[in-house]
């Protein structure tokens, strides 16, 4: 007879690494403001959140990440993650919003923004990220209007086995990615790991074995995903409190220049 | 508060899927279990086109840990003179309590009349099928509330539980669990797509709402997380994490 418990909190900070604020023209999202955000955030018991626009990956990132500053400029619980696409971007135009708006973190699309992630077309964004020491998240796919643009690992590798001086996160690897991604993450000792669609069968355990529990970040993917249930899953994986803590914040923080 | 009744997971698997990195490991699936609160899983096999010998494999796993397992028979329409006599051995002799197909693998929908046999045998004994509501090489413009609806009406005694759809499933799923009687919701699912969970006990009922997992593919703990941190009242949650299940499959407590 099961004692499972019918409610959850989590019992440590928490910092949710993956969060889009914004709507999308191709399909309704079920929270596109901020504020909707922040009333999630308070149900499930997460106090920050890295934050990402889609109109930003999709259409036009300095428009998008325009738009997302004007919804959370000010704000000590949304953290701006900016779009960049180095296909398309004027970097120098980007760098100076990035230093202007305090934006710690960025986030590329090679997959959507159809560009190869090769030091041939990122390399002078590499070298201002490796200056400005702003970490760039690398989602393994983005859908959109029905399809799916994926991340190439072949030129992840490549490319950031070369400039260790880069530190990137992996995001949204998913269990078809189960055979690659934590082989790639555990190659490159630059490459940190989040956790919102890696749901396989003790992911979450695989992933901290692979590359210890200081290199693996909670997220959610919220708005397309509930905030809480791989944080659930956090809780319920035999975790001591100070790897449960590392992973639901301090990681992200340190990431950020926030600790 | 706690849930103070039996936990059981209507949705997984036995066996390894190497492009998954899925093992099967009978030690690691007790434990995720544990972990996750879980007290009896239903469990299948449907990674053979030999449906006696995945029947087999169930059995002799379930006999090993019957406490916490419940064996969930399975056949294929491709043999369809073996499915007959299989259904007869699986629910009578190796004490099956509901029936898996796999129409994605087997590349006919579950509306193809190739089951219908199948069907009419689970018609007569008003017995459970679970299958997924949609496929991808369904013809254009299917649903699955025009597919279950013909199907329930053709086989009004067959309770049909439609794979993942409670969890981030097509509309017309959840609309065909609201108007047909004989419809449920099975939960599991890769995504975890917001107010999910809400929606299909809002628009179906928690009555018609079941608990899965997908072990040994997807990790218990995130599928039962999306119960337990839904947005619904507690006694909904113990109708999908257990009572449902144990209604529907008339299981011993």
């Amino acid at each position: 007879m099961s004692s499972l418990a019918l409610d959850f909190r989590p019992s440590v900070p928490t910092l949710d690494a993956n969060v889009s604020i914004g709507r999308r023209h191709d399909r309704v999202v079920s929270v596109d403001s901020a504020d909707g955000a922040r009333a999630e955030m308070e149900r499930a018991g997460i106090s920050r959140a890295i934050a990402y626009a889609p109109h930003a990956a999709a259409y036009d990132s300095g428009e998008g990440n325009a738009m997302l500053m004007d919804a959370v400029r000010g704000s000590h619980d949304l953290l701006p993650q900016f779009v960049c696409n180095p296909a398309s971007d004027d970097l120098a135009k980007t760098a100076a919003h990035v230093e202007a708006e305090g934006v710690r973190s960025v986030r590329m699309l090679p997959g959507l923004h159809n560009y190869p992630f090769r030091p041939w077309v990122v390399e002078p964004w590499l070298d201002w990220l490796a200056d400005a020491r702003i970490p760039v998240w690398l989602p393994v796919e983005y859908d959109l209007l029905g399809a799916v643009y994926s991340l190439d690992p072949r030129d992840v590798y490549d490319t950031l086995s070369e400039r260790q001086d880069v530190r990137a996160v992996l995001s949204e690897a998913k269990y078809h990615d189960a055979s690659w991604a934590l082989p790639l993450v555990r190659s490159l000792p630059n490459l940190d790991f989040e956790l919102s669609r890696f749901v396989v069968t003790g992911g979450i355990t695989s992933a901290i074995e692979a590359i210890g529990p200081e290199r693996v970040l909670f997220g959610s993917r919220f708005p397309d995903s509930a905030m809480s249930p791989q944080l659930y899953s956090l809780h319920h994986c035999g975790l001591d409190d100070d790897d449960l803590r590392a992973i639901c914040a301090d990681n992200a923080e340190r990431l950020l220049g926030l600790s | 508060m706690s849930i103070d009744m039996p936990v059981i997971d209507f949705h997984t698997h036995l066996g390894s899927w190497g492009r998954f990195g899925v093992d099967g490991d009978p030690d690691r699936f007790v434990e995720i279990m544990d972990h996750a609160g879980i007290d009896a899983a239903c469990i299948n096999c449907i990674f053979y086109g030999d449906a006696r010998r995945a029947n087999d494999l169930v059995a002799e796993f379930v006999s090993r840990r019957p406490d916490r397992f419940i064996p969930v028979a399975f056949v294929t329409p491709h043999y369809p003179d073996e499915a007959l006599r299989e259904l007869d051995r699986a629910f009578d002799h190796l004490g099956m309590k509901y029936l898996k197909i796999y129409p994605d693998y087997f590349r006919k929908p579950n509306d193809d009349p190739a089951y219908f046999p199948i069907y009419e045998w689970l018609n007569e004994r008003g017995l459970a099928v679970m299958a997924h509501a949609t496929y991808s090489f369904d013809k254009p413009g299917v649903t699955p509330y025009d597919r279950f609806t013909a199907l329930s009406e053709r086989f009004p005694n067959v309770k049909w539980v439609l794979a993942h759809a409670g969890g981030w499933g097509p509309d017309k799923a959840i609309e065909a669990a609201r108007d047909l009687p004989n419809v449920y919701l099975e939960t599991c699912g890769s995504l975890a797509a917001r107010g999910a969970i809400e929606n299909s006990v809002r628009t179906a009922g928690a009555d018609r709402v079941l608990f899965g997992t997908d072990m040994a593919l997807l990790d218990a703990r995130h599928q039962i997380g999306k119960i337990i941190t839904a947005d619904i009242p507690h006694d909904d949650k113990r109708k999908i994490l257990g009572l449902n299940a144990i209604k529907l499959l008339d299981l011993e407590v």
